[in-house]
């Protein structure tokens, strides 16, 4: 009886588990099961009767259980609620105008004697960022020898929830019995008021409500900028003029307004599909209907793929580049040995 | 990506203390400036790097302790744990009874090599608590015995069995007038040592941090645990969480590895200077206020000046004038006391730090021929106060200004030597 009022406590209890559940007392579980049936509707009075100490009414628990299975798919939530995320999701970025730059590119001298202090410095760098590649790489391994383990356990639990749908019609034909031999309760269950939980009704109303705060908070939104633009403007005037003042604002200008234009496409429902951005989960469907923000994988790995190829192009031509650079250095120093990297 | 920390003796010990302290504390403040998302992802940052977490939530330092003298470790172990806040691991310490009476040999040949095995254990398991694992401190000085002598020789195992972590030492300059005789062997056979088996020497001298306590903070009796905390303070305010370049949304992950990209990656200029602006008493604090302006201005000239603290700044000492000739530089900066710099990393934090205009520290004159101002120099602007700070600049710095102490401690090696 105690591991049925420790089950149902487990599947009522909103939180996921955990090891602090196991310490909660077998009375405070029980009381809580009692308290969310009730909540939910449950109809039989007896089972609320039932002591807390866990002494009797199996019976009560088994169909307050069978109760709660039928009415909804209990192991399928139970499973989305200790769900590993990782391993199923990726982030899409598809806004080009907002990508930044990348880092700069590293200054090239154009001709003249190269100082070995600055050639020992840049091996020292690609040395520095050799060691954290290792790094990264040792970081990959630790933690998907975690994810391995992780995802262990959730195909477990995915196989006891297969093995449970096999066995269930021989459930309920059990079930059939177990509510037969119960004495049918007295009607005057009927004059008890069912507390019906209150599912808040996501209706027109609240719609209106949220429509109208974000208008005062566009509002309030306009204002603050108009304040800052006026702020701005009374700086601005008096940072002097001359002709790299100007030059300077203009690009500013432009700047701005390139960034500005692309976050309003971001955000405009009609100029067609938002630019995906954010993660993705990755799921597979047999109808091959998609939701409106859904992105078809095959799609997404056609693009990938492209852009692999450019930048795997941008690469060997940097590495050509760099390449004929080292071969002219090593003919600029004959009195030094250089010993290139293999070639690929 | 987490630094793991080797305290060694009775100055790493101390000093490691107030470093956890001072990370935490403002991990947790609440003067931060910013909002309460930022915030959190502040402070998991700076929990991922240097805390490990127990079940009940009291964060454990990443950190190994050891000495040879039993006294200093209890009463590190039992000042974190007293704070509620955090503490060290249980078994993350390693002591003798016998201590090194100051003779770097000692430290090096007998105890390093004694107690290797039980040393490296102790950094092994808590290398192997990190999910992904940047590097090591290892605090220590350079005067004692244990600090200096264990010190060069647990860094060189290190560079044996973890050759591509990194490695940053702390190393306490001693004062001038140290009370340590053989201080001067103790450091010349630490430094050459470490040379070649660390990737970078942060020094923190002494006699500075005695001057900033002094006569900024206005403490009247200077205990060592004032230094140490102003020590802590310098090393939070370039360690603490600092956006990445790329993308101002994510804090760096690995700022020990940017740092020595950015500082030394020549083999021969590994030692670093610190320098970090404003300093105040508390109680100053509540009535000054800082421009960006005036701060960078400051940490300019206590660069090109050689100069440790903002007060008593030379003001004479400027960039030379003449051309890019490399010869003539040279020899007017000498005149000058100009202090050239190989690389600079300047770190800013707090109000309005868009706005803190960089530019003096691009200027080539600052810098050697070899280096150009483009690569020279990095600047890491972070929007989040540090420790009560509405706004403050450090400066970490591969320069000339450790040629000077350097030589006076060689010389004085030398006349002992001969004499």
């Amino acid at each position: 009886t105690c591991a049925l009022w420790q089950l149902l406590f487990r599947v009522l209890s909103p939180l996921p588990a955990g090891n602090a559940l196991a310490s909660i007392a077998l009375e405070v579980q029980a009381r809580l099961v009692k308290s969310a049936l009730c909540s939910q509707g449950y109809p039989r009075l007896a089972l609320a009767q039932l002591p807390e100490d866990g002494s009797q009414g199996s019976r009560e628990l088994l169909l307050a259980l069978s109760w709660l299975l039928a009415r909804g798919p209990v192991p399928e939530q139970m499973l989305a609620q200790t769900r590993v995320p990782l391993g199923d999701e990726m982030t899409v970025c598809q806004c080009e105008a907002l990508a930044s730059l990348g880092p700069p590119a590293p200054h090239m001298e154009a001709e003249g004697p190269v100082d070995v202090r600055h050639v020992q410095w840049l091996m020292g760098k690609l040395r520095f960022r050799w060691r954290q590649l290792v790094s990264s790489q040792q970081e990959q391994c630790a933690l998907l020898s975690k994810l391995l383990r992780t995802l262990e356990h959730e195909s477990r639990r995915l196989e006891a929830v297969l093995a449970w749908r096999r066995a269930e019609p021989v459930f309920w034909q059990w079930m059939d019995t177990v509510l037969g031999t119960c004495a049918p309760e007295a009607p005057a269950a009927a004059s008890q008021p069912t507390f019906l939980p209150w599912v808040p009704e996501c209706g027109d109303g609240e719609l209106e409500l949220v429509v109208r705060e974000l208008q005062t908070l566009e509002e309030e939104l306009r204002e603050a900028v108009e304040r800052r633009r006026v702020a701005w403007e009374a700086k601005a005037r008096g940072c002097g003029r001359g002709p790299e003042w100007s030059a300077a604002r203009r690009a500013f200008r432009e700047t701005v307004e390139k960034e500005l234009g692309a976050l309003q496409r971001c955000w405009e429902q009609d100029s067609g599909p938002a630019p995906a951005h954010g993660p993705h989960r990755l799921v597979r469907r047999e109808d091959g209907a998609a939701g409106d923000r859904d992105l078809q994988a095959a799609e997404l790995i056609r693009t990938l793929r492209s852009q692999e190829a450019c930048l795997e192009a941008v690469l060997r031509q940097l590495q050509g580049q760099c390449r004929q650079e080292l071969a002219r250095l090593a003919g600029a120093l004959p009195g030094l040995i250089w010993i290139p990297p293999p070639g690929r | 990506m987490s630094i793991v920390t080797v305290q060694l003796g009775q100055c790493g010990n101390q000093i490691g203390f107030e470093v956890f302290d001072a990370l935490l504390s403002d991990s947790h403040s609440s003067q931060g400036l910013c909002c309460k998302r930022e915030n959190e992802a502040y402070q998991a940052s700076c929990k991922e790097r240097f805390f490990s977490e127990e079940e009940n939530g009291v964060p454990i330092a990443r950190a190994v302790l050891v000495d040879m003298e039993p006294k200093v470790i209890s009463q590190t172990l039992s000042k974190a744990a007293q704070s509620g806040r955090w503490k060290y691991g249980q078994h993350a310490c390693f002591c003798q009874k016998q201590g090194s009476g100051n003779n770097w040999a000692y430290g090096y040949s007998v105890h390093g090599p004694r107690h290797e095995e039980s040393i490296m254990n102790l950094i092994r398991k808590e290398v192997e608590k990190c999910d992904s694992f940047s590097g090591f401190f290892i605090i220590m000085s350079m005067a004692g015995g244990t600090g200096s002598g264990i010190g060069a020789f647990v860094t060189q195992n290190l560079q044996d069995q973890y050759s591509n972590s990194l490695k940053m030492n702390q190393i306490i300059w001693p004062y001038g007038t140290g009370e340590v005789i053989v201080q001067n062997y103790n450091s010349i056979l630490t430094l050459s040592h470490l040379y070649r088996s660390s990737d970078a020497l942060l020094v923190h001298e002494n006699d500075a941090v005695h001057k900033i306590c002094a006569k900024l903070m206005n403490i009247k009796q200077i205990s060592f645990s004032d230094i140490n905390q102003v020590l802590a303070h310098q090393l939070g305010s370039v360690f603490q969480p600092t956006y990445s370049a790329e993308s101002s949304f994510h804090y760096r992950r690995n700022p020990l590895g940017d740092l020595m990209e950015h500082l030394v990656p020549h083999p021969e200029f590994k030692m670093l200077s610190i320098r970090n602006v404003p300093h105040m008493s508390e109680n100053s604090l509540a009535y000054s206020t800082f421009t960006w302006a005036g701060l960078l201005k400051h940490l300019r000239q206590m660069l090109i000046s050689n100069a440790k603290m903002e007060e008593g700044i030379d003001w004479h000492v400027r960039p030379s004038l003449s051309g890019p000739s490399s010869l003539g530089k040279m020899s007017l900066n000498k005149d000058l006391h100009f202090n050239t710099s190989i690389a600079n990393l300047v770190i800013l934090r707090g109000k309005d730090v868009q706005s803190a205009d960089v530019e003096g520290f691009k200027d080539p004159a600052l810098y050697t021929s070899w280096l150009e101002p483009v690569n020279a120099f990095n600047v890491w602007k972070t929007q989040r106060a540090f420790s009560k700070y509405e706004k403050s600049a450090v400066l970490v710095s591969n320069s000339q200004f450790l040629v000077k102490p350097l030589d006076m401690i060689v010389g004085k090696a030398w006349n002992m030597f001969a004499s």
